[in-house]
């Protein structure tokens, strides 16, 4: 072997061997938490650690699948981060069109505070929303998905507005020659074209809300029925008060996964498009 | 443009424009102006929870100095009354303890660090030690981070720019840290950190020949943050990936190959085009990951609970577990100044196009 090749294939298993590593790095807590929730119970708690499960048994799925609080928190989890991103996507679509279609005095002070509300901690209002959740009298789920809308409405608008400042103005124009109102060609025109953005955003804002903690625990401390499920993970807890189940516990995890991982699958261009549009300028 | 419009249609197009804003413009009033008001306002009184008191009293800065009041004394060794001598046991040196050493009145120092240095023996006392820690813990486990999400992310965005195949799946697996729910990943890791056999790093480190098979990850004073870096850069990393990936996708293929002609290095290459023209996309992920990380909470509440915190994590700790709203709220209001500054300095670096 010349000492080109020799060089080239150096080159080469070095550059698998760093693909592999990355492989691995990804996807080891993964490979875990499934190969943990197959193990049997006598098999957890076995010292040394076996890496692959000796008996194979599906105990701690069904005993989480029956876990009451889980469901509920399943549930509600679907309800909130659902209701959270529906609710943003209209607010702010009605935004995102007077911000990247319209012209009006205190559009640059109102996209400043826009971009300001995207970095905005959410920590710094917990003990405020506290006493707006007092005030109102919601029941705790509302309240939840409206605090929500602190960090998934701002962003909403946020890509929206870029989207629609990139629709050509003619059609707008086009729409109004027609004999159109600013609000039937919104509805009509504009909202159509924008679809693609819309479910890109949709999709970022679940996520986010899906997995929310710190407001969700905050808020359902008195109110247990209303916990979501990263809040029903993190205060899982089994028969015993002394041992945390683990073997649940990754259970829980494997099944709270599953439906991201779908949407990943299915959608990983748009979610791709939508993480880096904006550390990227066009 | 508009200088041609009729007057009455620009008016028009304004009062559509606040109409289609006032929707969002009301939450935000409700879930973020309002509730800083409140913040403020509650962080200068002594409020707490559950209490059946309604009334609140105002006590100006109160908390702020319960948070924040720092001081550094110097610990006098302990002299041995027979020999005169400073005191030693098993070979070391001893000193008094901070009780005696540091103030009482009127607000009550603990140590929140103690020290050697100038061959003298110091303690760091503050009337909120835990406060204190939390801010120091924030910002070493920001920096650790951000820093190493950035190395090991531009190493990972690099290997993923070359075309090979599987190339597109790969990219898709980096995106599941991502969506994978935090707190569902901290557990994950728990379990995977146990302090003995039963958990999986312990038996590979034990069966590499590392470690005795029960290193405490979480258990271990020292290993607590480390553990707690690495946790979020393996969340994290393939994020700042991604956006490195967006970034290298824009840098003209001409530029490396005019370069390789003219015999420039693979490093050279790097630091002459890649960083240059990546360095916008860097400190906007910089920065952007900062303001992620000084807010930490899931993984400090959920693995470490009370035995040691991030800021935000003390912050609702206040809230909810001591029913502190007062001093709670001081505290978020230091986390908003804190991110604001950073805050700001982004967005002078996006500088928002309003065209």
């Amino acid at each position: 072997m010349s000492r080109r090749a020799r060089a080239r294939l150096a080159r080469r298993t070095l550059f698998w061997l760093l693909v592999a590593i990355i492989l691995v790095y990804l996807l080891l807590p993964f490979y875990w938490a499934i190969v943990s929730a197959l193990k049997t119970e006598a098999e957890l708690i076995r010292t040394p650690a076996t890496y692959w499960p000796q008996q194979v048994s599906l105990r701690n799925f069904q005993s989480v699948l029956g876990n009451a609080s889980f469901r509920r928190g399943v549930l509600n989890s679907a309800l909130v981060a659902s209701s959270a991103t529906l609710l943003s996507l209209l607010v702010g679509a009605f935004s995102g069109y007077a911000l990247g279609q319209l012209r009006f005095r205190g559009k640059t002070p109102s996209l400043y505070g826009i971009l300001a509300m995207t970095m905005f901690p959410q920590v710094a209002v917990l003990a405020g929303l506290y006493a707006v959740i007092r005030l109102l009298g919601m029941p705790s789920l509302m309240s939840v998905t409206l605090s929500y809308l602190l960090f998934t409405l701002p962003f909403t608008v946020w890509v929206l507005q870029a989207f629609f400042r990139g629709l050509p103005a003619t059609l707008l124009q086009a729409a109004q020659v027609d004999g159109a109102t600013r609000m039937q060609s919104f509805w009509y025109v504009l909202l159509p074209l924008t679809a693609p953005a819309l479910v890109t955003t949709g999709l970022l804002a679940f996520v986010k809300a899906w997995n929310e903690y710190l407001f969700a625990l905050t808020f359902t401390a008195i109110d247990r029925t209303a916990r979501t499920v990263p809040v029903a993970i993190a205060l899982f807890s089994g028969e015993s008060a002394f041992q945390q189940p683990f073997g649940e516990i990754m259970a829980a995890a494997v099944l709270v996964t599953i439906p991201l991982v779908v949407l990943v699958f299915v959608f990983q261009r748009r979610i791709v498009q939508g993480l880096t549009g904006g550390a990227v300028k066009e | 443009m508009s200088a041609g419009r009729p007057r009455q249609l620009a008016g028009g197009e304004a009062r559509t424009a606040w109409w289609l804003m006032l929707p969002a413009l009301v939450v935000m009033a409700i879930v973020a102006i309002y509730p800083l008001g409140q913040v403020v306002a509650l962080s200068v009184t002594d409020a707490r929870f559950a209490t059946q008191r309604v009334e609140r009293a105002y006590v100006g800065l109160d908390n702020y100095r319960r948070l924040l009041s720092l001081t550094v004394r110097e610990l006098p060794p302990v002299v041995d009354p027979a020999t005169g001598r400073q005191d030693l046991r098993d070979g070391r040196l001893r000193y008094e303890s901070w009780v005696r050493i540091l103030p009482r009145e009127p607000l009550r120092y603990a140590a929140a660090y103690e020290f050697s240095a100038f061959g003298k023996r110091w303690v760091v006392g503050a009337t909120s030690p835990a406060f204190i820690r939390a801010a120091v813990d924030t910002v070493v486990f920001t920096v650790w981070s951000v820093a190493l999400e950035t190395i090991l992310g531009m190493i990972i965005a690099l290997v993923l720019s070359a075309e090979f195949v599987g190339r597109g799946l790969l990219r898709t697996l980096m995106l599941l840290p991502w969506a994978v729910v935090t707190v569902v990943s901290a557990r994950i890791w728990e379990w995977m950190l146990q302090p003995t056999r039963v958990g999986f790093f312990n038996t590979l480190l034990y069966d590499l020949g590392l470690g005795d098979g029960n290193i405490g990850f979480f258990q271990t004073a020292s290993m607590q943050l480390p553990t707690m870096i690495a946790m979020d850069v393996w969340k994290t990393t393939p994020f700042m990936a991604l956006l490195f990936l967006a970034g290298l996708a824009v840098i003209p293929k001409e530029l490396y190959e005019a370069a390789e002609i003219d015999g420039a290095s693979a490093v050279r290459r790097f630091t002459a085009i890649t960083l240059p023209l990546m360095a916008p996309a860097i400190a906007v992920a910089l920065i952007f990951r900062t303001l992620d990380a000084l807010r930490v909470f899931d993984v400090f509440q959920v693995v470490l609970g009370g035995q040691r915190y991030s800021l935000a994590s003390y912050t609702q700790a206040v809230l909810i577990d001591q029913r502190e709203v007062g001093l709670s709220s001081a505290a978020s209001v230091v986390i908003f100044l804190i991110i604001l500054v950073f805050a700001v300095s982004y967005m002078r670096m996006l500088k928002v196009d309003t065209t």
